[in-house]
């Protein structure tokens, strides 16, 4: 058997309301709130959050490949599923992919990854999208794209949903396009959109799975249907045959259109909610059509999602268009310069990026990063490389305003980790009234800086999630 | 058995520039005039310094990277020159080198000159050079201090006031000081409203940056009496480094500064000193940020971990009280010249020991503590100094 083996869901923790977005420009709202990046946040670190969770509750399967998806990954050359491998920790013979420019590229990811599975026992492949979609600037689709990153790992152990058929058909049609040199997408919305670049290859890779896998449209209980705009998925139930209420939510109302995430978002979230024995069915749209139909199986009930859907509603609003604009920009405008070597990063990779440190063998105290000498007894030939825990307690912090910063205070603190070992780092996702001593802690993979034509990359932290 | 320096040095001539904004002033122009000074003070001429020390921290803005700042500036030619960079403690470590340089008898007498331009820069805050690109990132002056203060506040439930008392009383004591960067008193009211710069730091809390430049005539204690009438001698000097990354040390408390204890420890041992409180008369402290002073007392050993706050409350550290701290305004009001502040507090200390202070001057200044903080607590540099009767 194989199929899905874990799924997790990461939304930003901040929002800005549609209304806020049309006041800006004078024109009317659709209603409803997205979720939007912080300015330290990109596709990237969206879906290896995601991964991580999702890596998280695999009980020790080996992981033999990550697929990244996204039409918006910070690099066009430099592989960025290998960076999310690394932030994961993963080994070096872990196949590593990007999957660009397709709104469908992480169920087409979830197609391959399936096939790869074949091989030997107890091994899981994760597929992880991120998107954080740009739109011209006062324009309707900007008040719909939300940003979000999310995870499925499929594997042939633990499976809580089992892979029945698969389908895809492609088709070269123009509708939403971003060429190289925009910034923005450019979006042929139309009804000839609807029909002919959503509805008709959805319909048809879809038809062609469920008889694939020999199961009728009455037996699905739930379509992960992703969607171009606020309902044209619920259209497409109505043509299956499907009541409104199997479609599920695809989260336009509270997080927005979530690009290449959103097939991984809204299939976690009917995986979320299933039973063993119900059929799910997962389709996705973007020059063409992707289907996968699963039967969920009673591992389904022992799987614990690291934070639910329903424990991450946006904590922290964006006030005004203003500020919102300012956090999707902030490193775009600043180029405060900072340059590294690549010998040092390749040198340091397993302690910046892989969070690594080291433990001594004689007085077992852990410590980041890797060192040569122990900070607490101080022998120098007792220590061996160690992954450090990713939870931890704030010890103490600094609310500092002088820090150059979108939005100051900047918010350090240092951070003693679950198991041993310290760092210093930013804490995000947190008003500056409720950062405490003795806080709780997850550690996330986050932007510092940008400087030397490079994007910087390195550990902060934020309140618990989940809680 | 290690041999002291107490005894063996003796201090014959120092000077100070004014600090401040000296815009009309290059860094050079600061070193001659202070080097110049110091000669004069001493009764001596450039031709009779046989060696010198430059402590400068901050290479990148007009010059002071290497030896030759000081030889271009004094064209001080043909002579050893050193140069000395300890973080903020740049300026006592570079006297301590020149101090025991003459206490092993290679020179008669020696230079200590330390010189800092940072108003240049039009920026906010001391400049953050050489850290790490990762584990430092995010990191300021005020953040790095304010992570402890914190954990203090946390600790042992102090209020911001106390900390407004540093800051009135360093500036009460600066108003007297005609050669401070801040010769304005402030209130507590004043300290309490102002500016947060990193909580609890208002903008009174923290120092600024400052230029400036001083220099100091180091001498064998027994050609001493040639130069001076008064007798200034070395009675102890400690250095003690920690960690510049004390956050990534779980062995660190953040309560204090263990490396000043140290220091002290080394310096008390060499002057003979077993109860600070009662011994030593007054001391130049490193006050970059309020806090600091508070850990400062308790650190050097005049109270208990802890009984900071009621230190300065019962006005034991004001000019008046039984243990002046900062008379000459402190880093807070006479500011904060990276290179040059353990140099000038060398000067306010032998200028306190002469009488010669005015407004600002101690009752029965004999022996004077300097105390200068590097890092965020990284490295700690205590110097004694005594005049003999």
């Amino acid at each position: 058997m194989k199929g899905i083996v874990g799924y997790a869901v990461r939304l930003p923790a901040y929002s800005i309301s549609r209304d806020e977005i049309a006041r800006a420009w004078q024109c009317s709202s659709p209603g409803g709130q997205k979720r939007c990046i912080r300015f330290d946040e990109d596709a990237l670190t969206l879906a290896a959050a995601a991964a991580q969770d999702c890596l998280g509750s695999l009980n020790g399967l080996t992981v033999t490949g990550l697929l990244f998806a996204s039409t918006t990954a910070p690099h066009l050359e430099r592989l960025n599923s290998s960076l999310i491998a690394a932030v994961c920790d993963l080994p070096s013979a872990c196949a590593t992919i990007d999957l660009s420019s397709s709104l469908r590229g992480a169920a087409s990811g979830l197609l391959m990854a399936l096939s790869l599975v074949n091989g030997g026992q107890g091994e899981s492949i994760l597929v992880c999208a991120g998107d954080t979609r740009e739109a011209d600037l006062g324009s309707a689709e900007e008040m719909l794209l939300g940003d979000a990153g999310a995870a499925i790992a499929v594997g042939n152990q633990n499976v809580i949903a089992e892979l029945l058929a698969t389908a895809t058909v492609y088709d070269d049609f123009l509708d939403t396009v971003r060429r190289d040199r925009d910034e923005f997408i450019t979006s042929f919305a139309s009804k000839f959109s609807a029909d002919r670049g959503y509805l008709a290859p959805m319909q048809s890779a879809i038809q062609c799975a469920l008889k694939q896998a020999g199961v009728t449209v009455q037996q699905v209980s739930k379509a992960a249907l992703s969607s171009p705009d606020k309902r044209s998925h619920l259209q497409l139930a109505k043509k299956l045959g499907l009541a409104e209420s199997q479609a599920q939510d695809i989260r336009f109302n509270d997080v927005g259109l979530t690009g290449s995430a959103m097939p991984l978002l809204v299939l976690s979230g009917a995986l979320e909610s299933a039973q063993p024995g119900e059929i799910i069915l997962l389709a996705a749209h973007g020059n063409g059509a992707d289907a996968l139909v699963f039967r969920v199986t009673e591992n389904i009930r022992n799987y614990k999602v690291r934070v639910p859907l329903a424990k991450q509603a946006a904590g922290l609003a964006y006030a005004s268009y203003t500020q919102y604009r300012k956090a999707r920009d902030y490193y775009r405008n600043v180029e405060n310069g900072l340059e590294i070597s690549n010998v040092m990063y390749a040198k340091e990779e397993h302690q910046n990026i892989r969070l690594h440190g080291s433990e001594c063998y004689h007085c077992g105290t852990r410590q980041f990063p890797v060192t040569q000498v122990c900070v607490s007894c101080r022998r120098g030939d007792q220590l061996r490389e160690i992954a450090l825990a990713r939870t931890g307690t704030v010890y103490t912090f600094a609310q500092d305003e002088l820090y150059p910063s979108p939005f100051p205070p900047t918010l350090m603190a240092v951070v003693d980790l679950a198991g041993g070992g310290r760092i210093y780092c930013e804490v995000v996702d947190c008003s500056p009234a409720d950062v405490r001593i003795g806080m709780p802690v997850d550690l996330t993979f986050r932007k510092i800086k940008e400087g030397g034509g490079l994007y910087h990359y390195y550990w902060k932290c934020c309140p618990r999630r989940g809680q | 058995m290690s041999r002291s320096l107490s005894q063996e040095v003796a201090v014959i001539g120092v000077s100070c520039t004014k600090f401040g904004e000296n815009f009309d002033q290059s860094l050079q122009e600061m070193m001659v005039e202070a080097g110049t000074a110091a000669c004069q003070d001493a009764g001596i001429t450039m031709d009779d310094v046989q060696a010198a020390w430059l402590g400068t921290f901050s290479p990148g803005f007009g010059g002071g990277k290497a030896t030759i700042t000081l030889s271009d500036a004094l064209k001080m030619r043909g002579r050893p020159i050193t140069r000395v960079e300890n973080y903020c403690a740049t300026g006592t470590d570079a006297f301590r080198n020149a101090a025991a340089a003459v206490a092993a008898g290679q020179y008669e007498i020696v230079m200590v000159l330390g010189a800092e331009k940072l108003r240049d820069r039009a920026v906010r805050g001391l400049q953050r050079e050489g850290i790490h690109p990762y584990l430092e990132a995010g990191s300021t002056a005020p953040g790095l201090f304010a992570l402890f203060a914190n954990r203090y506040m946390h600790t042992f439930g102090t209020d911001r006031r106390v900390l407004a008392k540093v800051a009135v009383k360093n500036h009460g004591n600066g108003a007297l000081n005609p050669k401070a960067h801040f010769q304005t008193k402030v209130t507590e009211e004043q300290v309490l409203k102002a500016q947060v710069i990193a909580y609890p730091f208002g903008l009174y809390d923290c120092c600024p940056t400052t230029d400036g430049a001083a220099a100091a005539i180091v001498c064998r204690a027994d050609l001493a009496a040639h130069f001076r009438k008064e007798l200034i001698l070395l009675r102890g000097a400690g250095l003690a480094v920690m960690s510049g990354k004390p956050f990534l040390d779980s062995t660190v408390d953040y309560l204090g500064f263990p490396s000043t204890t140290a220091a002290a420890q080394q310096a008390y041992k060499q002057a003979g000193i077993s109860d600070p409180v009662k011994e030593v008369d007054f001391c130049e402290v490193h006050d970059c940020f309020t806090w600091t002073e508070i850990t400062n007392y308790e650190d050097l050993g005049f109270c208990k971990k802890g009984e900071g706050a009621k230190f300065i409350e019962e006005g034991r550290s004001s000019l008046t009280g039984d243990v002046p701290f900062n008379p000459s305004g402190g880093l807070k009001s006479f500011g904060h010249p990276v290179g040059a502040t353990g140099v000038r507090m060398i000067y306010e200390i032998v200028t306190q020991l002469r009488g010669d202070a005015g407004a600002r001057q101690v009752k029965d200044a004999k022996l004077g503590l300097a105390h200068n903080l590097g890092g965020p607590g990284a490295v700690a540099c205590v110097v004694i100094l005594g005049r003999e009767a």
